[in-house]
């Protein structure tokens, strides 16, 4: 459940995935692709050889028209396979997730692995995995040996996650993928929080005020 | 799910970051360096340090999105306290992320820790579980070991049957033999005293009479018929006393013995039923007293020489049984060698499995050899097979001296 105090509403999301797939390469776009009202510093906590040990925060957020300040906390997790207590920690309380899977065809099984563990995780610190808004990205789209999107999209047909393809250092899809998670997350919470009747919040609204995008909502 | 003060996720407050002593460190060479007044505030406005002016300048410390709190000053020149703002959100920034990441550590630990217990609690579970099942197993295995002791058993006696069937054929062949003389002999007997009989009626004709019915003979024969009749019963005793032996009647199972004696009992009785052309020889070397159970070794050195008999039987050829004891420090060694048919390798690596036999079916009950090495392990012996095909075979006991 996002936090909902003193004027302000707070969202957590979380970017999962196995080691090195870009999650943290994720952020870093969108603090440079989004304009929203209010946006942070990425906040890098430890890394070694870039590899992240602890986490990275990206905050992001606007003002309703009700003057409701929605803040949205993008964190990444580490992705290697030590860290699965760090993990576990970063993933709890949180209202969304992006798993970014790696394209490369040499690590399908660790993106499986990942993806077993995220669901795992989920269970142990009390997520609702079956309705948590979640979507799946396949990054990377620029590796030679990338698996073919034909093949993926076949693969994950039955898969009730909305798939998205990124080249996150080009910064390609990445928005995409973000805003995708965003339509979700609005309408898992907008009537709870009464987001429409309260605050004056429909979901386009919302999404541009996260993305920066104020005025020229999408169609 | 809300986020409690142990969470390393949550946002910070300025007032938990930098505590009044850190605050009273940090503002005085603060406020020197701006050489104005200055105060530092929450994010609501209210002082944490210093006494703010009315009509400050306030300069926003912005952690994440909004201010967490405020640099105040009447009288800075505002370019600086904007600079003293941005080294201030530093410190506070440095702080943050010092308490996230030692928060997230915790959480992870304990995370850990909360793996590791569910983690003991499942392996508890399955240990019980094994713990069960081996209980389980271990009463079926109990209980099939007893079975197959009852089995044993029943083949053991049923073994031990037809063993004393055989024997008995073997007596009553060899008791047959004096009883067939002592009864004709009785009979001769009963004629010579009609004999005397008659010489009452012929009395007055003297010693003619005498002559005429042969008393001479009558006599002397009568006395050797007798002489016979009671060799021919102590034969007959011998061979009772010989079975009294064998069968251990009347004597308690463990006692201290002379192996020498059970093998000589046990050859004695083979020869009561020794089969033509086959021989027995002993060569018994003198023995130290043996704990043991004397029938069970009668009936164990009975059975082995049986066993090289009938090699020599299945040979069709004369032939030779040797008993042979001897002592050494160790123990009491016994030799039982027959020069018959001998045994195959595949044989003498099966010799000592139940029901194992190279008899036609209905002969033996393939216990034989079986039985005999219980028996030694249960005197805590040892038991060895030598044999070459059609030269022989020699089993070697050995019985420890008990300690």
């Amino acid at each position: 459940m996002p936090e909902h105090d003193d004027g302000s509403l707070s969202f957590k999301l979380v970017y999962y995935g196995p080691a090195q797939s870009g999650k943290t390469t994720n952020l870093l776009r969108l603090h440079d692709m989004l304009s929203p009202e209010l946006k942070g510093e990425v906040m890098t906590m430890e890394t070694k050889d870039d590899r992240t040990l602890f986490f990275d925060l990206l905050p992001l957020g606007f003002r309703a028209p009700s003057g409701l300040l929605v803040k949205l906390r993008l964190f990444t997790v580490p992705g290697q396979v030590a860290h699965d207590g760090t993990r576990k920690a970063v993933l709890s309380r949180a209202d969304g997730i992006v798993f970014v899977a790696d394209s490369d065809r040499a690590q399908e099984t660790n993106n499986g692995e990942a993806f077993q563990s995220m669901a795992d995780n989920c269970h142990r610190v009390g997520l609702d995995f079956e309705r948590i808004p979640l979507v799946v990205q396949f990054n990377k789209r620029d590796l030679p040996n990338a698996v073919p999107e034909a093949e993926i999209r076949e693969r994950w047909e039955s898969a009730p996650w909305p798939l998205h393809f990124a080249t996150a250092l080009t910064g390609e899809g990445v928005e995409a993928s973000f805003e995708t998670l965003l339509r979700a997350l609005y309408r898992r919470h907008v009537d709870e929080l009464g987001l429409a009747r309260e605050h004056g919040l429909g979901e386009d609204t919302f999404v541009a005020g996260i993305l920066g995008r104020q005025g020229r909502p999408q169609a | 799910m809300k986020a409690s003060a142990a969470d390393f996720d949550r946002e910070w407050r300025l007032g938990e970051l930098f505590d009044a002593a850190m605050l009273a460190r940090v503002g005085p060479p603060l406020a020197e360096l701006l050489d104005a007044d200055l105060a530092i505030l929450d994010r609501g406005g209210a002082p944490l340090w210093g006494m703010p002016a009315d009509g400050a300048l306030r300069e926003p410390l912005v952690l994440e999105l909004e201010p967490a709190g405020y640099l105040a000053s009447t009288n800075a020149r505002p370019a600086r306290l904007k600079c003293a703002g941005r080294m201030f959100t530093a410190l506070l920034r440095a702080e943050a992320r010092y308490r996230m990441a030692s928060a997230l550590h915790l959480e992870a630990v304990t995370q850990d820790f909360e793996t590791l217990k569910l983690e003991h609690s499942r392996l508890l579970a399955s240990e019980a579980r094994y713990r069960k099942l081996s209980e389980e197993l271990e009463a079926r295995v109990a209980a099939q070991v007893a079975d197959l002791e009852t089995r044993q058993q029943r083949l053991y006696q049923a073994e031990k049957l037809a063993a004393v069937g055989q024997l008995a054929a073997g007596m009553a062949h060899e008791i047959n033999n004096p009883l067939g003389f002592v009864s004709s002999n009785l009979r001769s007997l009963g004629q010579y005293l009609q004999k005397f009989g008659e010489l009452r009626s012929r009395l007055p004709e003297g010693a003619a009479a005498w002559q005429s019915l042969d008393l001479d003979f009558v006599l002397e024969d009568g006395a050797e018929l007798l002489t016979d009749c009671s060799s021919g019963l102590e034969r007959i005793a011998g061979i009772v006393a010989d079975l009294q032996r064998f069968s251990n009647v009347d004597r308690p199972p463990e006692e201290l013995a002379d192996l020498n004696d059970c093998l000589q009992h046990a050859a004695n009785v083979a020869a009561a039923s020794l089969p033509p052309g086959v021989r027995l020889h002993t060569e018994l070397q003198p023995l130290p007293p043996l704990t043991c159970n004397p029938g069970l070794l009668n009936q164990l050195f009975f059975s082995l020489i049986r066993n090289a008999i009938q090699a020599i039987v299945d040979a069709r050829r004369p032939g030779e049984v040797s008993i042979v004891s001897a002592a050494d420090p160790a123990g009491v060694r016994v030799f039982i060698r027959d020069n018959g048919i001998g045994m195959e390798l595949t044989q003498l690596e099966h010799a000592f499995e139940p029901f194992y036999t190279t008899r036609t079916v209905g002969s033996g009950t393939g216990l034989g050899l079986s039985t005999a090495r219980n028996i030694v392990l249960a005197h805590r012996g040892h038991i060895e097979l030598a044999s070459t095909p059609d030269v022989g075979t020699t089993v070697s006991l050995f019985f420890p001296i008990a300690p």
